[in-house]
């Protein structure tokens, strides 16, 4: 069997890359084409590559700036931000992207992820769930980059955005993202009991033992942002991605 | 072309000048600096352990002892090596100026986790460092590399500061770099050169490049007392020995060219260098090593024969620069076809420094 896939997200802000915490206070983290050429040759599984301003400015994907990034990857990428049409969803699979990730157009249209699925194949299509953890536990979907609440239950969305055709969700927990403390466990074993697609467990990874937990709660592939840019405690920049046999040893 | 009897340097230095025997001036000059510089092995014991008590003692009561900058190259890595080897507490400092390669970060990160050293990186935002980088192109100097390094000891003197510490650890060092051309290479202390060269050129605003003016250079010179500590000067620094080192026991893993760590600095060093301006810059280091007798000057002479660097990973390379600068191929073809000068063409604070140096150079290991 294929052992669980580790995927870096790369978070886009104009033409570079940002890292947050609880989806706020973005850090510079450099270019990504030469992120892009790192990862090249430490053999990531796969990427994900999310505009964060792409929503919320409203003019839809940057696609030059997507196929210049495309055209440097030799791993699958995954791209989201900005997408809110069949139309967006071509071009971007017309670039060498191989699955986009759909969010708040999912929220605001799901028929949306319907006609996507039906027309590209439900493999092209991810939809990305991002949670926060209210009182007494209970978990919500926010929407806009997490600035806003949606009243939606996590495990029925999940479930919803499934019977509509969503091959992967992208499960991100908004109170670990950054935060290096792994990842919120219980949320993962709740939505993944609840589909039957792959779900990407995002937000909180710092450890290669984040992942076997991950794994365990049910995940089929593990996301980490910060655990990638990151080093030590002034959390310096450098890149980095754990050895092969690493993740063997922790995922097989 | 005229070439030095004991080195190997030649004219392709405009102001190189021979002896009555043949012998270059940098030759000459490098006898003075490792007479200067290099300790004498007898005192060598005595006098690094008066600088390491001296660095401990300045350290004392703060989180680290003094500053080291790492790259991910044979020197910087070897300088965190002995420091910690010394039983010094180094906070490591990082440039990131989008050239790192895979190769240079694995370094960094097998290195400091070995040995336990905590990082600081400084990312410059990219839109802005390649708006100078093409500046200093099209300002038609062999100074392209001065952006970085510029960047890289305002970044040193700037973390020295903000901790309170007194030492910068660095791989500068006469037995591997003492040789340099000023016109094949000038000017990474002036900033006026780094400004005058963006103003004529460059259009981005530098509000993340760390810089420092004559009067910072100064006030961290001679007001916070921060002072640069060629170390590798102290011991016996053989490179060949130094790799091997790291190799075992950091997992260390060998470039290929000297600095070539950097993308950037191997395009620049193996393709622009060499096709522009006719300057390859292995002759000094070659030189060097033939002076600290760690190279002989046939097999110098032998090694020049070999390419810079592989025909079909320079094309690579510079494919990879071009798509990295947003240059198109007819804007590279006239950054390389514009007609060569030197930094005597630019505003700098050359004359300052040159009377500065005459002042200070019995002080020399303030500015290291």
């Amino acid at each position: 069997m294929r052992r669980t896939r580790v995927i870096p997200t790369l978070l886009l802000r104009g033409a570079g890359l940002v890292k947050t915490t609880g989806f706020r206070n973005p850090v510079y983290v450099g270019d990504p084409i030469n992120a892009i050429r790192i990862f090249n040759e430490k053999e990531v599984d796969e990427l994900v590559l999310l505009d964060i301003t792409a929503s919320r400015t409203g003019k839809g994907p940057a696609f030059a700036t997507i196929e210049n990034i495309a055209s440097e990857c030799f791993m699958p990428v995954a791209y989201g931000g900005g997408i809110g049409s069949v139309e967006h969803i071509r071009k971007i699979l017309g670039t060498g992207i191989e699955k986009v990730v759909i969010n708040s157009a999912a929220l605001r249209n799901p028929e949306l992820v319907r006609e996507a699925a039906r027309e590209f194949g439900s493999q092209a299509i991810a939809v990305s769930i991002d949670v926060k953890r209210r009182l007494f536990g209970r978990y919500e979907v926010y929407g806009d980059g997490g600035s806003k609440a949606t009243g939606h239950d996590p495990v029925a969305y999940a479930r919803t955005m499934q019977d509509l055709g969503a091959g992967e969700i992208l499960l991100a927990s908004i109170d670990r993202d950054g935060t290096m403390t792994g990842y919120d466990v219980d949320l993962v074993s709740r939505v993944t009991a609840a589909v039957g697609i792959p779900v990407i467990a995002s937000g909180g990874a710092g450890k290669v033992a984040d992942f076997t937990a991950a794994r365990r709660a049910g995940a089929a592939a593990v996301a980490a942002g910060a655990m990638f840019v990151f080093h030590g405690p002034h959390r310096a920049v450098l890149i980095t991605y754990p050895s092969q046999a690493e993740l063997s040893a922790a995922l097989n | 072309m005229a070439i030095c009897t004991r080195c190997i340097m030649d004219t392709t230095d405009p102001d190189i000048v021979f002896d009555a025997e043949g012998v270059c001036n940098h030759c000459h000059r490098y006898d003075v600096v490792a007479r200067q510089r290099i300790i004498p092995p007898a005192e060598r014991k005595e006098r690094l352990a008066r600088l390491v008590a001296e660095i401990r003692q300045a350290g004392k009561g703060k989180a680290y002892d003094c500053v080291i900058g790492v790259s991910g190259g044979v020197d910087s890595t070897y300088v965190a090596w002995v420091v910690k080897d010394l039983g010094l507490r180094p906070l490591a400092v990082h440039l990131d100026n989008g050239w790192d390669s895979e190769l240079a970060v694995a370094n960094i990160e097998k290195t400091l986790k070995t040995l336990g050293i905590d990082l600081y990186t400084h990312v410059i935002d990219w839109e802005e460092f390649r708006d100078l980088q093409i500046s200093f192109l099209k300002a038609s100097t062999p100074d392209g590399e001065v952006p970085t390094d510029h960047a890289i000891w305002a970044l040193l003197y700037q973390i020295a500061a903000r901790h309170g510490l007194k030492h910068i650890i660095t791989g500068t060092n006469v037995v591997s770099e003492a040789i340099l051309p000023e016109k094949w290479g000038y000017g990474y202390f002036d900033w006026s050169y780094v400004k005058d060269v963006h103003r004529r050129f460059g259009s981005a605003r530098l509000s993340t490049y760390p810089h420092f003016s004559l009067l910072e250079l100064f006030y961290y010179i001679f007001l916070r007392r921060i002072r640069m500590v060629s170390i590798l000067n102290f011991i016996d620094y053989d490179k060949e020995r130094a790799m091997e080192v790291l190799q075992k026991q950091l997992g260390w893993v060998y470039y290929g060219g000297k600095h070539y760590e950097s993308i950037y600095t191997r395009f620049y060093q193996a393709y622009l260098l060499p096709k522009k301006f006719d300057i390859d810059k292995r002759k000094a280091h070659y030189s060097n090593l033939v002076l600290s007798g760690q190279m002989g000057r046939d097999e110098a002479l032998e090694a020049m024969k070999a390419p810079v660097y592989p025909a079909e990973l320079l094309e690579e390379d510079r494919q990879y620069a071009l798509k990295k600068l947003e240059l198109d191929e007819a804007a590279f073809a006239e950054i390389m076809a514009a007609p060569r000068r030197t930094f005597l063409d630019y505003r700098t604070s050359h004359g300052l420094f040159e009377l500065a140096k005459k002042l200070v150079n019995s002080s020399r290991q303030l500015i290291g």
